[in-house]
């Protein structure tokens, strides 16, 4: 036991002062979710940016532009028509909201005793930006109801009640954060072909071999060190995805936990079957790549399997990390199934069998 | 360099000598080649015994089974009472090894490494004494991948140390050392043989067999074609001296043959060795010899027969090619 301990503080010790594995590890993950989580989960709260022409000039068109002006996150820029949509198609502002000349008169006539036609506003959009357009419309819209009630003096009739219904069960993000932990554990196994690799090309194996030290107490002293890698893994992404993007987990922890030492097991055993059958360093190198490359795009990383074309789906239902991913989505964050959870642990049982078969078999000590 | 004498080592046992290796008709083969073909040794507990022979000769293949690493074809191998085809574990506790290439995780420092290869066994000496029987205490936070060659093969012998064994393996410690280094190793060498400990070094260093073993085995081709002390192995195959100088155009070997107290000539390199009984009269003729064809004999000098002569008489070849 003494010399398990020992070496895996060796191999933690050698782990940490190789720069190229702590970036690998934890700083690869935290890229992909800082990168994808920042340029797909834009749009929200940011302010917007409205165009302000007023062509009337008249202190009713002051009265409105003083409504906009008290709205929260709103920025109106001012100028003439031509300035502003200019500025506009340059992506400066999002829309731009015109008060055209005789607005004034045109309101005057409307809450006169009888009434009229309403005076008009006009409200540029781009179409190419649904859901920007649909926002713009919902703030004039609002601005301008509020003013209406003010100037008719009644309350409101009929006003809608928000409710919201998601139809997609998983913001980008929150699918992304699984799914990137699925690959790094993924890497961090795979990749433990590489060390040991170079450990039995310089002799380090052939070397410990001629002490005591049992072959078992060498394998496990790399799985554990991998193992609690994992774990400190699993913690930096999950509390980067709860603390950046307000990713909560959502599920059992104890699910989350053997998930994540079966996965990491499941691909130190893949690492150990590249390791049989690389003779160099550099062969590892190469192999690592042409294994992890695959398993990083297809296996639903970065978008649904649902949405990829029938091929790709048929690669996807093969390859072992589609089903870790798919397993951890169903626990941190209560994703839709693309396979049962039973089905993802027993194919990652599988595997882990068969990897270890193929290891024991093939894999060569010096 | 000081070593200090060590308490675990057993006294030596006075004149009845007990084997701590015993190699009978060992047999090992990869494919065609016949890396060990049936060698038979034994060595006393407290010798330094000396596998000497070029690269290639078998030395590291037999090391290495009496070690542990590889199991022999056929013959039979006993390690301090051990037989190392069935129990190499047992083994692997009581001896020390330092392989041919010094391996080393790189990213670990002197006293890390020393003090994980002290936790595979379940007796061993302090870190510190290991420092400073290597002399490596000004590079014991030092990571191995920043050690120079000679600090490196240093290194290797002090984790060979570490279970402070009965029997060390060395397989060429010196290799790449410049003579300085290689000196201090030797030192410490005997200084374990002074501790009461069993060496077996494979060398093709002439030299370092000469100053540092017991006995040595000549190896070549995967036999053992001699055995026996330093003086045993010369004086055994030349009681004669030996001359050498550079090869003369003109004088043929049929000439220097029959020059007076010539027993054999062999030429080496450029050189060539006229083995003789009798000095004055051979070196007589030789003259003689080379003025009445207006030539000299250059590089002239007289020696004792060493064993790079043992070795070119027994392999027609020199042992540094």
């Amino acid at each position: 036991m003494h010399a398990l301990l020992v070496l895996t503080l060796a191999n933690i010790r050698s782990f940490l002062r190789d720069r190229a594995a702590l970036f690998w590890t934890i700083a690869f993950p935290l890229i992909f979710i800082f990168l994808f989580g920042s340029i797909f989960s834009g749009g929200g709260s940011e302010p917007r940016d409205l165009g302000w022409v007023d062509e009337d000039g008249s202190a009713r068109a002051a009265t409105v532009r003083e409504a906009f002006d008290a709205t929260e996150d709103v920025v109106l820029t001012t100028g003439t028509r031509d300035d502003v949509l200019a500025k506009m198609r340059e992506g400066d502002v999002d829309a731009v909201v015109v008060v055209p000349s005789g607005f004034g008169a045109a309101v005057d006539t409307a809450t006169a005793g009888q009434g009229g036609p309403p005076a008009r506003i006009e409200v540029y959009t781009d179409p190419s930006q649904s859901q920007q357009t649909g926002a713009t419309f919902q703030l004039v819209g609002a601005v301008l109801g509020q003013l209406n009630l003010q100037m008719t003096g009644r309350g409101p009739a009929i006003v809608p009640q928000p409710q919201t219904i998601q139809t997609q069960d998983l913001t980008f993000i929150s699918y992304l954060v699984p799914s990137i932990l699925g690959m790094a554990l993924m890497q961090l196994g795979v990749f433990s072909a590489i060390p040991l690799v170079a450990d039995r090309e310089k002799l380090i194996l052939k070397r410990l071999n001629a002490t005591p030290l049992r072959r078992w107490q060498l394998v496990g002293s790399n799985v554990v060190m991998r193992l609690l890698i994992a774990i400190v893994q699993t913690g930096i992404i999950v509390a980067a995805g709860a603390v950046f993007f307000d990713v909560q987990m959502s599920g059992n922890l104890l699910a989350l936990a053997a998930l994540v030492v079966l996965g990491s097991m499941s691909f130190i055993a893949l690492g150990y079957v590249i390791a049989s059958f690389a003779k160099t360093e550099e062969a590892a190198n190469g192999m690592t790549s042409v294994v992890q490359f695959p398993l990083m795009f297809l296996s639903g990383t970065f978008f649904p399997i649902a949405a990829m074309p029938d091929v790709l789906k048929s690669v996807a239902l093969v390859l072992p990390l589609t089903y870790l991913s798919d397993a951890l989505r169903q626990v941190m964050v209560d994703g839709t199934p693309f396979a049962p959870l039973w089905v993802c642990f027993a194919v990652l049982i599988g595997f882990l069998v068969v990897c270890f078969g193929i290891a024991a078999r093939f894999f060569r000590w010096q | 360099m000081t070593t200090s004498p060590v308490p675990s080592v057993r006294a030596r046992h006075g004149s009845e000598a007990e084997r701590v290796i015993d190699v009978r008709e060992l047999h090992k083969a990869y494919g065609q080649t016949r890396a060990v073909d049936g060698i038979t040794f034994a060595i006393d507990r407290g010798e330094v015994f000396g596998l000497l022979g070029p690269n290639g000769a078998g030395k590291t293949t037999t090391v290495e089974i009496l070690e542990g690493l590889r199991s022999p074809d056929a013959g039979a191998a006993t390690v301090l009472g051990i037989d190392v085809a069935r129990h190499p574990d047992a083994l692997k506790e009581r001896i020390g090894v330092s392989l041919q290439t010094a391996a080393l995780y790189p990213k670990l420092t002197v006293t890390e490494i020393l003090d994980l290869f002290r936790s595979f066994y379940r007796q061993s000496r302090p870190t510190a004494e290991l420092v400073e029987l290597l002399d490596l205490g000004e590079k014991r936070s030092t990571r191995t991948q920043e050690l120079s060659g000679g600090q490196r093969q240093r290194l290797a012998v002090a984790l060979s140390l570490v279970n402070d064994p009965e029997l060390v393996f060395l397989d060429e410690p010196t290799t790449g050392m410049d003579p300085a280094a290689r000196r201090s190793l030797w030192d410490i060498v005997r200084g374990l043989k002074g501790e009461g400990r069993s060496v077996l070094l494979t060398t093709h260093y002439m030299e370092e067999a000469e100053v540092l073993c017991d006995r040595i085995a000549i190896m070549d081709h995967g036999r053992i074609l001699e055995t026996g002390t330093v003086d045993e192995l010369v004086s055994r195959r030349f009681r004669e001296r030996a001359i050498q100088f550079d090869i003369v155009a003109g004088l043929d070997e049929a000439q220097l043959a029959a020059m007076p107290g010539v027993t054999s000539v062999k030429a080496e390199d450029h050189q060539v060795l006229l083995y003789t009984n009798d000095v004055p009269a051979t070196i007589g003729a030789l003259l003689d010899a080379t003025e009445s064809i207006g030539a000299e004999a250059e590089n002239l000098a007289v020696r004792r027969a060493t064993l790079e002569d043992v070795f070119l008489d027994l392999t027609g070849r020199a042992l540094r090619d």
